[in-house]
């Protein structure tokens, strides 16, 4: 690559940016309504069904579920990082300052991509390519989205390893990813995140292959990165205890839905949805030795096949006739919050 | 149970109510480099020096970090692995020197349920043929005829439905697949049964319905588990007594209140304060206490004490001498640390 050909790509993916309509006064990130489906053999599977939450710079968002949910979903699409087929969007909007992301061609997507948005990975090993040294990769994407030289990006690629507080920076900027450990790899997954200074991170999962220790130090690290750029940070995770230490409002999603949404006190508190409820209550707590753990009976619904009413009704303490058929919208319950039940104050009065 | 524990020190006779009784047990892998003239260069000590007791009818949880020894050490009281030193005797005969008629019989003693059960279950073999196998092995403990029998009713004190009997594994969710492990192991009614990250492939709900089926079966079967485990929340809930595993040694055993309210070793204080509590009030009023660094090669451990290039707390002494797993005068509770004193890690602190 020649260096007007560098130049030329520099210049257009800021000029792309530059000429999207942002409007500062729209909240960082809005999503209404998003529906992903996926078309396979067995039938339509609804991964997610009509999602909405939005983000403020600074805050962050914990989407906590369990596995099959639709929150790591929910990530690829915003990402925009879906495969389709056999992904589909069905519906819905991703907003970002006002431009709807959905709307927009690849090309312009792409400079989106770790400009505005940046993602991290559960599996930073597979997330990592192995024959390339960490230092390359880390300087890759900095030259592919800004047309640095080959020198400016691995000084990039130092100052980064630096930034996540990668000891001996110097030496391990030419080493290969199954020389680290893993919670050093995850650190060189935030610092890639970070290359471009994004205005929104999500991290999937970023802690759940970490040993509590690692774990500790990680968290403790994204969320110093996240106060002193003024970023929003979505944390995807199906642990309470994480989401309980970081963030600062939370939606819960079961069977591809948003369930409820509240700030973090209040629904730890005092939750509004059964499942919510439940799971609180089927957690061991390492503060105190509890009685017998209160299980959730049953299993998720298969999401080619989910009941005509309220998906987690089958499963419900709470449930009556009119949840098997009736599928309820998000009731607003008192403290700006939202909560999908017909029988929400039975739920917060228990 | 507020017995004094005597089982550190390697030579004490085992507790009177002792099932299973481990004593200074080594496990050295090998480390080798050449292709046709192998020479061993050095060993990784997965387990260095482990003594402790299970009494009948307790669950023991060995808690640490990965690599450090405690899924080696459910291999070796499996007879999977030999040991390379030590004792180990189940119901006070000797296990380490069997032949493998002997080990054979030594298992309808103690059994194992695995982590994955996606790959601790043949998925060729239906579900009745996999808890029926062990009858094969142990053809007297069931006359042939029965053993149908006697596999649906497995099923049925694992939850499972009998009329199943005949579906494979790839037909059962996760949770359900882990009872299928647990219904194998229960074939021989064995007396122990040692438990290997038995919940960590779950989800939250349905962890804690697998967590009640191992205490509803050890109530009515009266069996000890050893509960190897990496999630302290778990661990504490299920556990009668607790042993912390660090880089192949045990740094702090005692029970269940011993060790999660008053912990002594600063490895265990430094771990009990890096797992998360599903309570956003105490965010912030928990103290806290990051590690520096990663866990040191088990290849090559620092000399002395093995925690002490992570500790805080550390001085010449602990590099000089290896502190031995015995009481201190901090508390009733045998820690291995120079400088035991208790510290609350877990509540608020302010």
């Amino acid at each position: 690559m020649t260096d007007t050909t560098i130049e030329s790509k520099k210049s257009t993916e800021s000029a792309v940016l530059a000429n999207l309509p942002w409007d500062p006064n729209a909240p960082l990130l809005e999503v209404t309504d998003l529906q992903v489906e996926f078309h396979t053999r067995d039938g339509v599977a609804k991964a997610v069904n009509g999602v909405s939450f939005d983000l403020k710079a600074g805050e962050t968002l914990g989407i906590l579920g369990e596995s099959g949910c639709g929150k790591s979903v929910t990530a690829q699409a915003i990402m925009g990082i879906l495969d389709m087929p056999p992904a589909k969007i069905a519906g819905g909007s991703i907003k970002l300052r006002g431009v709807d992301l959905l709307q927009l061609d690849e090309k312009t997507r792409r400079a989106v991509r770790a400009n505005k948005i940046a993602i991290i990975f559960q599996d930073a090993l597979s997330a990592l390519n192995p024959v390339f040294t960490v230092g390359w990769q880390l300087g890759e994407l900095y030259r592919k989205h800004t047309g640095a030289t080959r020198a400016q990006a691995k000084a990039k690629a130092l100052e980064l390893m630096k930034l996540v507080k990668i000891p001996a920076a110097e030496e391990r900027v030419n080493a290969f990813p199954h020389q680290f450990s893993g919670g050093m790899r995850q650190r060189v997954m935030i610092a890639m995140a970070l290359a471009l200074e994004p205005d929104i991170i999500i991290a999937d999962e970023p802690t759940t292959a970490l040993d509590v220790t690692v774990q500790a130090q990680v968290m403790q690290l994204l969320a110093e990165l996240q106060r002193e750029q003024d970023m929003g940070l979505i944390l995807i995770t199906h642990d309470m205890g994480v989401v309980a230490d970081v963030v600062d409002k939370i939606t819960v999603m079961y069977a591809g839905d948003a369930v409820e949404r509240a700030d973090v006190h209040q629904i730890y508190e005092r939750p509004a949805h059964p499942y919510t409820k439940a799971l609180l209550e089927s957690i061991p707590r390492v503060d105190m030795k509890g009685q017998q753990l209160a299980a959730i009976k049953g299993l998720p619904p298969p999401l080619t096949n989910l009941p005509d009413g309220c998906s987690f009704a089958p499963r419900c303490t709470f449930a009556k006739d009119r949840c098997l058929t009736d599928d309820p919208p998000l009731y607003d319950v008192p403290g700006n919050r939202q909560s999908a039940c017909h029988y929400w104050e039975e739920v917060f009065n228990s | 149970m507020s017995a004094p524990s005597t089982e550190q020190v390697p030579d004490t006779a085992p507790a009177d109510d002792a099932i299973l009784s481990v004593r200074d047990v080594k496990k050295h892998f090998p480390l080798q480099q050449g292709i046709v003239f192998k020479r061993t260069i050095g060993h990784v000590k997965a387990v260095d020096g482990v003594s402790f007791d299970l009494r009948r009818g307790e669950t023991l949880g060995i808690v640490g970090e990965s690599g450090c020894g405690k899924s080696t050490l459910g291999r070796l009281l499996m007879g999977l692995e030999r040991a390379t030193s030590g004792s180990i005797k189940i119901e006070g005969q000797e296990t380490t020197d069997l032949d493998p008629a002997g080990l054979r019989r030594m298992r309808r003693n103690i059994q194992v349920v695995l982590q994955d059960p996606y790959s601790s279950l043949d998925p060729r073999m239906t579900v009745g043929d996999i808890v029926e196998e062990p009858y094969e092995v142990h053809p007297d403990v069931v006359p042939k005829k029965q053993r149908r029998q006697a596999v649906k009713d497995l099923l049925d004190v694992v939850g499972l439905n009998p009329d199943h009997i005949n579906r494979y594994p790839h037909q059962f969710s996760g949770g359900q697949r882990q009872r299928i492990g647990i219904a194998r192991a229960l074939a021989l009614r064995p007396d122990i049964i040692v438990c290997d990250e038995p919940v960590s492939a779950l989800d939250v709900s349905v962890q804690a319905q697998v967590i009640n089926l191992f205490e509803k079966l050890q109530d009515e079967f009266g069996l000890s588990y050893v509960f190897i485990a990496h999630d302290l929340s778990v661990v504490r809930h299920i556990s009668d007594r607790v042993g912390v595993m660090y880089l192949g040694k045990m740094v702090e055993i005692g029970n269940e209140q011993e060790i999660y309210e008053t912990p002594t070793h600063p490895y265990t204080q430094a771990l009990l304060s890096a797992v998360p509590v599903p309570d956003p009030s105490l965010r912030g009023h928990r103290e806290q206490i990051v590690l520096e660094g990663d866990v040191p090669s088990p290849a090559n451990p620092p000399s002395g004490c093995r925690f002490r290039t992570r500790c805080w707390k550390a001085q010449d002494i602990c590099a000089a001498e290896e502190p031995l797993l015995q009481i201190r005068t901090a508390s009733d509770h045998p820690s291995a640390c120079h400088f035991a004193e208790t510290k609350d890690v877990i509540h608020a602190t302010d």
